[in-house]
């Protein structure tokens, strides 16, 4: 459910933003949502696309999410992996739990594109 | 020059209103950037004040008022305890903890299910104004729910997840989020073991392979157990962070 208050964030951040430019309309912002930080897409979506509506200059906005997967650093072998897992995996190539999450936990706004 | 017909005239004559109409902008920001803007203040007024600041995380039901209302009675001897204390509705735990002898300030969200860095700094300064100064330790008990609320950090030093007996084994792999995110892990209600198919060793190994950091403490409100070890606990970490800002 705090999908709607982060979805609330961004609309409030894009307005500031097509503001400080003189934009007349968003049209497009990008997102990275990883897989361990705790939003359900399908619900920030939801919530960006009903709420973006009070808005005349973010109505017609598109968003575009790009789901980052989990990939762990082996800090014993320098192995690069992904995993689906949550759980502390072990590195599949030398069997060690001491790993470092590099990517996964993101929440980003990317960029958008205005009509100025 | 134009190149489409090669007739030399400006490029710029020809240009469709829509293309020049376009601009990107690079934001690299975090979607959360505001809440951590405020953390980060949170953070900057509780190391200045030297206030331990425990975040408790958990379902509703799972014990946290009652928790905090013994630990309360353990402590209030030798410290000063503040609490703000988050709900949808209601100054019901805000008069409990009070009872014992915290100060308390109530946050209502009205709807909301976590609580967000700017309502917690400004329940902060009521309950300073409350009391005169700061606390020794200032517990922020969370809206009951073990899934929102991980992902907004309030600018606390020591996040603490809480499942009680009766909730069952399965909620660290359900809820992962909130185990990954905490540095300390309280089951609590252990008084219902006997009555439940709770297998404590299994729920710690599961929260460890999602942790391996994570503090557990197994605790009853009810009977004392094992409050002795989370009490020292809350100490230890007072007494550490007080050490951190002296060296600052």
């Amino acid at each position: 459910m705090h999908e709607t208050s982060i979805a609330m964030g961004l609309l409030n951040s894009l307005e500031e933003l097509a503001r400080k430019e003189g934009a007349k309309r968003v049209l497009k912002v990008k997102v990275k949502i990883g897989k361990l930080s705790g939003i359900v897409i399908d619900s920030f979506v939801f919530a960006f696309n009903a709420l973006k509506e009070q808005s005349p200059r973010l109505k017609d906005a598109e968003l575009i999410v790009e789901e980052v997967p989990i990939t762990y650093r082996c800090k014993e072998c320098g192995h690069r992996f992904q995993t689906e897992s949550v759980f502390f995996p072990e590195c599949p190539k030398c069997g060690s739990a001491n790993l470092e999450l590099i990517r996964g936990e993101e929440l980003e706004v990317v960029n958008a594109e205005l009509e100025v | 020059m134009c190149d489409v017909c090669g007739c030399g005239q400006p490029e710029n004559l020809f240009k469709v209103s829509d293309d020049t109409a376009k601009k990107n902008v690079e934001i690299k920001k975090s979607l959360l950037s505001k809440n951590e803007q405020v953390a980060r203040h949170n953070k900057e007024h509780w190391d200045r004040d030297g206030v331990l600041v425990i975040n408790l995380i958990s379902s509703p039901g799972s014990g946290k008022t009652t928790l905090l209302e013994r630990t309360i009675e353990l402590l209030k001897k030798e410290l000063k305890i503040g609490v703000l204390e988050g709900d949808i509705e209601t100054e019901r735990d805000a008069e409990r903890v009070r009872r014992k002898g915290a100060a308390a300030v109530q946050l209502t969200t009205g709807g909301a299910c976590h609580l967000e860095a700017p309502l917690v700094h400004k329940g902060y300064h009521a309950l300073t104004k409350q009391m005169g100064g700061a606390p020794d330790i200032l517990f922020i008990e969370n809206v009951g729910n073990l899934v929102c609320p991980s992902s907004f950090y309030l600018g606390e030093d020591v996040r603490v997840v809480l499942i009680s007996v009766p909730e069952g084994e399965d909620k660290p792999a359900k809820y992962p989020k909130a185990f990954k995110t905490s540095q300390a892990f309280v089951i609590t209600k252990t008084d219902l073991l006997p009555y439940f198919d709770f297998n404590v060793e299994k729920v710690k190994n599961e929260a460890l392979s999602l942790n391996p950091q994570l503090k557990i403490f197994t605790v009853s409100a009810k009977s004392g157990e094992g409050l002795e070890e989370w009490i020292n606990f809350l100490k230890e970490k007072l007494k550490e962070k007080r050490k951190a800002l002296q060296k600052v």
